[in-house]
């Protein structure tokens, strides 16, 4: 079982310079995968990495877990339990597929290298390839198994569909659906409302730093007056 | 014609030192963006401690391994309790490797002085032997030290290219805070990397003291081998160090025998042309 | 900040008539001459992001042409009018300060402490080789300052004031330059080089502009200091001068001119001074202590320390202030 509470942030504040980034960010996550929304430049990526402890917060905590790891070092909260895939994927531009995989592999976690293979053979194709011969697709499933490797508690997903295929963009949408049944929570940032939509129970809107609206997806999806305030999105 | 073939020698020997030191100083440089200026009075301690074993007990390869190991300690000292506080910023840390070089440098001219020393070598390496061919006798040591030199970066290819440490060190390179991100104590594989680096420092410096010898002085020389032969062959890559040191072993070497007054300005064109065509140097990568 | 400025240079207009001449030769004009060479470095660092290691270099070249281009004991050179002589000085530490700009070009940061070392040092060398220009490491002595207009420049007062004037008008121009459309696009090369670009400025001839301009900067303090000590050599382009040049411009601080000449004054006063407390050949040991603490405990020098304690104490004045303002009106 997986508890009510398993990532719960609490008037998060950044910095950047003079400019307030965040401002007081108040999120729960429970089993129920979350999506955030917002355009560029909200502050999306802002709080993932400060989730991660990327990014330094001025004020504010965050438990995983029951526990406070507002102190944590962002090595010390992937090890608690947060699995992070970063927009723009980020793989190891010099490691080959399999590095990758051996680099986060670990004895006593529910995935092992086969597994991840049996779920994305074209990675198993592509073991010896460098980083950066692959496709977007194939690295946004690398940085996937990446995190998914760590055994996470919650993975932390910073748009994973951006400049994907849409076919492609269906797989990652199938297996993020799957994570729930690992048992894995899900803090998915988002620009495509479609695949929040799909993915997502709640949808939390970002507007300039703050969350604004905290919406089901069912309401988010009938109330087009909402998706064009904040998302600048015109349905046909 | 012989002269050419004894002066391509002299060139691989010198090759290899600055090989080998300036291996240490771009992996540092590689993964954690520091330019360690404190390289060149790290290969001079490094000799110092050698010279004092070897004096001591007689083994030249203790010595080696002494000279390498107090400097791995040293600079894992330094990155783990002055540089890694400064993290992130590079200026600072250059500035903090300067003042330690100054101090590290006067301290060793007082405990040791301004002298000359001259590491002795076992029996086996003493002397020359005639190479077939050229009829012409080379020191069995410099040619040891090409040796050396190609097994240092066969060990070191290996290390990354194969090893778990390797794959770690790399992917650092590429991008910390990724690897930060997936759980590594970036701070430990700093303080690795940056003894790893001082140790070569350390190990080239009683090579070269054996070889030739060693004085103050010795340290700037290699500090400057070293950033130029990074700066030809690409910051943070071990086949550019190894390139780069050819090149500018090369260079100095028939500079002094063919223009001795010029021999500098073989080497200053060699970087500035490297530098007009490729300004991440030969097998550098370009900045992102 | 201005009037500050002001009572300075005044206060260092009638200073000489309390010192002695070891205070004036030593100690002030000294300072002096190294606070111009450090203002040429410490622009480059402010306004174009780059630590340079080649300004001793460049305040040699004008140095070296100073020397070639005057009478000296040497035997080598021609024989130039003093003015020619200077102008030429700085126009050749110009070129070699554009010189090296184009070298560095494409380095910022770390980049270029290790380019402009290298840079300098085979400088170094190469002054230690040549003997046709450049006489070898003895290189050239006995050039004395000429007389300029009617007075002599080896008058140490008079010196005195040149080099003050010198210095003032190497301020001056670094301000004036900072705030030139060219000055700007140097700003705006170190901000970010690619939104330079992309509003249709080349980087490039901003860059080598940059490093001209320290050039000439550079420039004046050679000329300078080679008529001071009365030689040149390649001692004087070495690795020793170009490190502590580095040390005066870290010791004050970069962010203003005036952190420079401050730098450059503490360094000469321990170099006279605290150092025979201690004992002359820990020198090294001394001044290398002296930059950890300040990198370590006081990044921007001892100006910058000073304004930000000032901007401190003034915004706690400003505090106390309104909650006077604030308790009165209550009352
Ligand atoms: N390192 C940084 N320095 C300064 N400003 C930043 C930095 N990172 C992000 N910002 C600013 O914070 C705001 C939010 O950025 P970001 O979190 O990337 O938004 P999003 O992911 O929603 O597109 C933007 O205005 C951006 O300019
Ligand atoms: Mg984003």
């Amino acid at each position: 079982m997986m508890p009510d509470q398993l990532l719960k942030i609490d008037k998060l504040n950044v910095y950047h310079g003079s400019s307030h980034t965040l401002q007081d960010i108040d999120i729960n996550i429970s089993n129920r995968p979350k999506a955030i929304l917002g355009r560029n430049g909200m502050g999306k990526t802002t709080l993932c990495s400060a989730l991660m402890g990327l990014t330094k917060a001025a004020s504010g905590s965050v438990f995983l877990d029951q526990t406070d790891i507002s102190s944590y070092s962002p090595e010390s909260r992937a090890k608690t339990g947060i699995g992070y895939v970063p927009q723009g994927r980020r793989i190891f531009r010099s490691l080959t597929v399999i590095e990758h995989l051996k680099l986060v592999e670990k004895k006593d976690s529910r995935w092992s290298i086969e597994k991840i293979f049996s779920i994305f053979p074209r990675l198993a194709e592509r073991r010896k390839n460098m980083g950066d011969r692959l496709s977007g697709g194939e690295q946004q499933m690398l940085a996937i198994s990446r995190a998914l490797m760590l055994d996470p508690k919650i993975m932390i997903m910073d748009e994973p569909t951006e400049g994907l295929a849409p076919t492609i963009v269906d797989d990652v949408v199938e297996l993020l659906h799957s994570l729930a049944e690992h048992e894995i929570g899900l803090l998915l940032v988002e620009q495509n409302i479609s695949v929040a939509l799909e993915v997502a129970s709640d949808i939390l809107i970002m507007l300039n730093g703050r969350i604004v609206d905290q919406v089901t997806a069912e309401e988010l999806k009938s109330n087009t007056q909402m998706q064009q305030k904040y998302l600048g999105i015109n349905f046909a | 014609m012989k002269l050419f073939f004894i002066v391509f020698l002299n060139g691989l020997t010198l090759a290899s030192l600055y090989f080998i030191t300036a291996c240490g100083f771009t992996l540092i440089f590689g993964l954690m963006r520091t330019v360690n200026m404190a390289h060149g009075v790290l290969l001079l301690l490094g000799a110092y401690i050698g010279y004092e074993v070897v004096e001591m007990t007689g083994f030249w390869v203790l010595g080696i391994i002494a000279g390498g190991l107090s400097c791995a300690l040293v600079g894992a000292f330094l990155q783990a309790f002055i540089l890694g506080r400064y993290q992130g910023d590079e200026l600072r840390q250059t500035l903090i490797t300067i003042a330690i070089s100054i101090i590290l440098a006067d301290f060793l001219l007082w405990a040791w002085g301004g002298l000359t020393y001259q590491i002795s070598l076992p029996e086996m390496l003493q002397g020359g032997i005639r190479l077939p061919l050229l009829n012409v006798g080379y020191s069995v040591v410099r040619l040891t030290l090409i040796g050396m030199a190609i097994v240092v970066g066969v060990l070191l290819w290996l290390l990354i290219a194969k090893t778990k440490l390797g794959i770690i060190i790399r992917a650092g390179v590429d991008d910390r805070e990724m690897l930060q991100a997936l759980g590594f104590e970036i701070k430990k594989i700093f303080i690795i990397v940056f003894a790893m680096g001082a140790a070569l420092a350390g190990m080239a410096g009683v090579i070269f003291g054996s070889a030739l010898s060693i004085s103050p002085g010795t340290d700037i020389q290699f500090l400057l081998s070293s950033l130029v032969v990074v700066i030809v062959g690409g910051m943070g890559s071990v086949g550019g160090a190894a390139l780069g040191a050819l090149l500018i072993g090369l260079a100095e070497q028939y500079g002094l025998a063919y223009a001795p007054t010029y021999g500098v300005v073989f080497t200053f064109l060699i970087m500035v042309t490297v530098l007009a065509f490729r300004p991440q140097g030969i097998l550098g990568r370009a900045e992102q | 900040m201005s009037r500050t400025l002001l009572l300075i240079v005044v206060i260092l207009i009638i200073l000489p008539a309390f010192i002695s001449d070891f205070w004036l030769n030593q100690i002030l004009t000294r300072s002096i001459i190294l606070g111009i060479a450090a203002l040429s470095l410490t622009f480059l660092t402010t306004y174009l992001g780059v630590v340079s290691f080649a300004q001793i270099t460049l305040a040699g070249v004008a140095g070296y042409t100073i020397a070639y281009f005057s009478p000296n004991t040497t035997g080598l050179g021609i024989e130039l009018p003093w003015l020619f002589a200077v102008a030429l000085a700085l126009l050749f530490s110009t070129l070699a300060g554009a010189f090296v700009g184009a070298i560095a070009k494409k380095s910022v940061g770390i980049y270029s402490i290790m380019i402009t070392l290298a840079i300098s040092m085979a400088f170094f060398y190469f002054t230690r080789q040549n003997y046709s220009i450049f006489n070898g490491w003895t290189g050239f002595s006995g050039i004395t300052a000429p007389v300029a207009f009617g007075v002599s420049l080896e008058d140490s007062l008079v010196f005195y004031y040149a080099t003050l004037l010198s210095a003032t008008a190497a301020g001056y121009l670094v301000v004036k330059f900072t705030s030139s459309p060219l000055g700007l696009a140097v700003q705006g090369v170190k901000d970010a080089a690619r939104r330079v670009r992309a509003i249709g400025i080349p980087t490039t001839p901003v860059i080598i502009a940059a490093y001209a301009f320290s050039g000439f900067i550079a420039g004046m303090s050679g000329v300078l200091n080679v008529w001071q000590q009365e030689r040149i050599s390649s001692f004087s382009v070495g690795l020793g001068p170009t490190i502590d040049l580095l040390i005066i411009a870290v010791i004050g601080g970069m962010r203003h001119p005036l952190g420079a000449f401050i730098g450059a004054i503490t360094y000469v006063l321990i170099d006279t001074f605290v150092i025979d407390l201690f004992s002359r050949d820990r020198f090294n040991m001394i001044i290398g202590l002296v930059l950890l603490f300040i990198v370590m405990a006081a990044p921007q020098g001892i100006l910058g320390s000073f304004l930000s304690a000032q901007k401190r104490i003034r915004k706690y004045d400003n505090n106390a202030i309104k909650r006077k303002i604030k308790n009165d009106c209550e009352i």
